[in-house]
């Protein structure tokens, strides 16, 4: 288990880091729409806007201190996709499909992994929409379902 | 530039535990002094799009063996061995020349599973985890198999292998490439052509020029990059640029008498220079 970084003692909010602010998810998560996968800021990630003043709230001298003290790569990640499993955020990205579509809890706006509209991932959620039975108001267009497209 | 925001990854969870390489060379030596015999070889016609439903008119991936060029070093099994995190096998199962080896010496060239367009071993399966993609690749999805072994039974050179022993527990098993899962006790394998690399050209392909047909230009298997006499070819058959078309033009093209009929994707080169 690796060690609790010291920007866990505060939550961290899409909403606050997200549209309302003009970036773009790759712009933090670099490699979500050409590579396979969308990577973790790294430190310099965050201080590119977080070097400068950026609110009067009293939460915010403790957040810089926290960042202070953090390593170059703040986040830990825990991947969710099984081995045996191949998801490529880029070709998706290409294909249409927005990172909302997948990572969005249920009525929250919260961005965090592991959960689409709530739920947890399962192979039913890819295969419906592969197979058209989803996103139906998008233009989408069909996508493999033999079991080699994803599988290894 | 985007594409090379490459540099943060994820630290895998690589067990470097395991046999030492050497315990691998040691056992691919053995395998090559215990080269079975040879196939008997029928001339076939160069294979072409799948004749079953929902092959793609683009794509059949294959390979071919050139037999004037090979010389049996067993090069291609060690290679394969690291690019598929293939075990070991037991004491008891190697004193009878069992090997988990995807890639076996007979006759003094190698065979593997020769991908048959027709594939006897994926019409046998209760569970559908030996299945076809549109490419031509007969594919496992090991975690469809229970283990039924009805493809083994099935195929006809014996190019699959049955997980008898927990290879992890045992100490058998080696993580050299972290790209490939490693399969339980109880499950089937064999060889997938490297999957793993043609998903991966594929899936950038189609993520850095979506619209454009990707014909698996510049994926190569483990067993063609490793072999010294460059005696495995792999390319795509129904592409005239591809390198296999390039090396079987001309050339006599040979299956083993017993899948000759089966439209197989893997065959021999002899002849003609």
């Amino acid at each position: 288990m690796p060690e609790l970084q010291p920007l866990a003692q505060v939550p961290f909010d899409h909403s606050l880091h997200g549209d309302s602010i003009g970036l773009d998810c790759n712009h933090c998560h670099g490699g979500a729409h050409f590579q396979g996968h969308a990577y973790m800021p790294s430190k310099k990630d965050c201080m590119d806007c977080h070097r400068l003043p950026l609110t009067e709230k009293p939460g915010i001298e403790k957040l810089d201190s926290l960042l202070a003290l953090s390593g170059e790569f703040p986040w830990n990640h825990k991947k969710v996709l099984p081995e045996h499993v191949v998801f490529h955020h880029g070709l998706h990205y290409a294909a249409g499909v927005q990172c909302s579509d997948c990572h969005r809890p249920l009525g929250g706006a919260d961005y965090r992994g592991g959960l689409a509209k709530g739920k947890p991932y399962s192979m039913q959620m890819c295969v419906d929409c592969h197979a058209r039975k989803t996103f139906k108001d998008k233009d989408f267009k069909p996508a493999a379902v033999y079991c080699g497209a994803c599988h290894r | 530039m985007q594409a090379l925001a490459g540099c943060r990854r994820f630290t895998p969870d690589m067990s470097t535990s395991g046999p030492s390489l050497e315990d691998f060379v040691n056992e691919v030596k053995l395998a090559v002094a215990r080269s079975r015999s040879g196939f008997d070889l029928v001339q076939i016609p160069m294979p072409s799009a799948l004749k079953t439903s929902g092959g793609s008119p683009l794509n059949r991936f294959g390979m071919a063996i050139d037999l004037d060029a090979c010389n049996g070093c067993g090069k291609c099994i060690l290679a394969c061995m690291q690019e598929n995190n293939v075990p070991l096998s037991s004491k008891e199962r190697r004193a009878s020349g069992q090997f988990m080896h995807w890639i076996e010496m007979r006759g003094g060239a190698p065979s593997m599973c020769f991908h048959c367009g027709n594939a006897p071993c994926e019409k046998v399966c209760p569970t559908g985890a030996a299945s076809h993609t549109p490419d031509g690749l007969s594919t496992m999805m090991y975690k469809r198999c229970t283990g039924s072994r009805f493809c083994g039974a099935n195929c006809p050179v014996g190019a699959r292998k049955f997980n008898y022993d927990d290879a992890v527990k045992e100490g058998l098993s080696r993580r050299f490439n972290d790209q490939v899962p490693l399969r339980s006790k109880g499950v089937m394998e064999k060889c997938s052509l490297c999957l793993q690399r043609l998903q991966d050209s594929k899936h950038s392909h189609m993520a850095m020029l979506p619209g454009m047909e990707w014909r698996g230009a510049g994926v190569q298997t483990a067993c063609a990059v490793a072999c010294p006499k460059h005696a495995i070819i792999f390319g795509n058959w129904l592409d005239p640029t591809s390198p296999l078309v390039k090396a079987a033009k001309r050339r006599n093209i040979y299956a083993p008498a017993e899948v000759a009929d089966l439209d197989p994707s893997v065959v021999y080169l002899r002849g003609n220079r």
